[in-house]
């Protein structure tokens, strides 16, 4: 018994091995749509969605009604917008953020790559500020509501990146995201209060700033509840 | 004997990765097709290339998959490979009718339509989610004039045996079943050459 185990081990923790690799390959794309927090991309900054969060709760952020209603307030095409899909237009901005990521985690520390972090900045806060304008209840959808997450995670991660920056952005600059920074802090309270929002739909990781509001405030209601 | 088992394990555990590698990461479904007299290399399919122009202007083709409405929750990715899909398979099925019946291309093609029904079954169970309305907005789309050509071709070409259930083995696509059951045992009408 003890000869067949030896036998097949190296083999079998081979396979398994290899197994775990091609396996991790394949479904982890597939995983990673049921796990909005993997979804987005894989910059430094995350979408921000739970990995633990129901995926009831957590839907597609790009196919969200809000993102329909939003996404052209914040990305201008110009003449052109008529003909491209909201989703494209989300997915631009998307990749807008992970090329704005990569800058600032590899690239050199410049002027460019941090106005390029504050303007991700301004732009995913521009969307978050339209999305929390619309009727509360809409957050009750689930790609909707990742669409809130993405929004708000992603503006205080780029904020804070663009706050950190050497040289650092403008005071004009800096007032304007705290401004944005302050005003989705107080939506984000209220979606907190009407339980639109629950600690568990943002990743551990997400900026401080949620974090707190989401221990400090306490749901008073359930807007979503028919 | 032992150092054999041995080697066996690592060449079949070899064997397993490479094929599941090659299958789910770089798609090579039509290397899993049934072979035969009947089918042939779909990587030598003249075909393909034939139908390259249908694919290079897809947004000027107004009988392409559409969205019905602007209320839907269709990723604008799934919008355009099902437009890219059709496009092609209308080429191979309709623009070529005869194109099915060289071995090389019939397996490409088999390939294609496997891929095709593949995305309609993908699109549904993601409509499924959001009620009545999207699973309707996205039968409406896959219901383009392009689409129904290509439902034709089809039906032509399993009555007529040119395309039959053993070309699909155990990749057929359910929607393809009955179709191919109905006409079990045609006889191919495809031209001698």
């Amino acid at each position: 018994m003890g000869e067949v185990l030896s036998l097949i081990r190296a083999p079998a923790i081979a396979f398994f091995g290899g197994f775990l690799v091609v396996g991790g390959w394949i479904w982890a794309p597939q995983i990673s749509s049921y796990l909005p927090g993997f979804s987005s991309s894989a910059s430094s900054v995350g979408s921000g969605g739970s990995w633990f969060a129901d995926s009831n709760r957590l839907g597609r952020p790009e196919t969200a009604p809000v993102v329909r209603t939003c996404i052209f307030r914040v990305i201008d095409f110009g003449p052109d917008a008529r003909k491209i899909e909201p989703s494209a237009g989300y997915f631009m901005l998307k990749a807008g953020s992970m090329s704005a990521s990569v800058v600032s985690m590899v690239g050199k520390p410049n002027a460019r790559a941090e106005n390029q972090s504050a303007f991700m900045a301004a732009k995913w806060g521009e969307l978050a500020g339209c999305i929390y304008a619309q009727d509360d209840r809409e957050l009750c959808d689930p790609d909707s509501r990742a669409a809130m997450v993405e929004a708000t995670t992603k503006f205080f991660a780029f904020a804070k990146q663009a706050q950190a920056s050497n040289p650092p952005i403008s005071a004009g600059e800096a007032r304007v995201l705290e401004n944005i920074g302050d005003r989705l802090l107080n939506a984000l309270k209220n979606h907190r209060r009407y339980g639109t929002l629950v600690a568990s739909d943002f990743s551990t990781f997400a900026p401080s700033e949620i974090k707190n509001v989401m221990r400090e405030e306490t749901q008073t209601r359930d807007i979503c509840k028919r | 004997m032992y150092l054999l088992k041995r080697v066996a394990f690592v060449v079949g555990g070899i064997f397993l990765g490479i094929n599941l590698l090659n299958y789910f990461v770089l798609g090579h479904t039509g290397d899993y097709l049934p072979g035969g007299e009947r089918m042939g290399e779909w990587k030598s399919a003249k075909i393909r290339e034939a139908c390259y122009p249908a694919l290079e202007f897809i947004e000027r083709d107004g009988q392409l998959p559409k969205l019905s409405t602007d209320r839907h929750r269709v990723d604008w990715r799934d919008l355009t490979r099902t437009q890219e899909m059709t496009a092609a398979l209308n080429c191979y099925l309709v623009t070529h009718p005869n194109a099915v019946c060289e071995r090389n291309n019939r397996a490409y093609i088999v390939d294609s339509i496997n891929r095709y029904f593949a995305k309609f079954d993908e699109m549904m169970e993601i409509a499924k989610r959001y009620g009545d309305a999207e699973i309707s907005t996205v039968k409406n789309l896959w219901d383009s004039p392009r689409n129904r050509a290509i439902n034709a071709a089809l039906m032509r070409d399993t009555s007529s045996g040119r395309l039959i259930k053993a070309d699909f083995g155990w990749t057929m696509p359910t929607a393809m079943k009955s179709m191919l059951d109905q006409y079990k045992g045609t006889a191919d009408n495809c031209p001698k050459a």
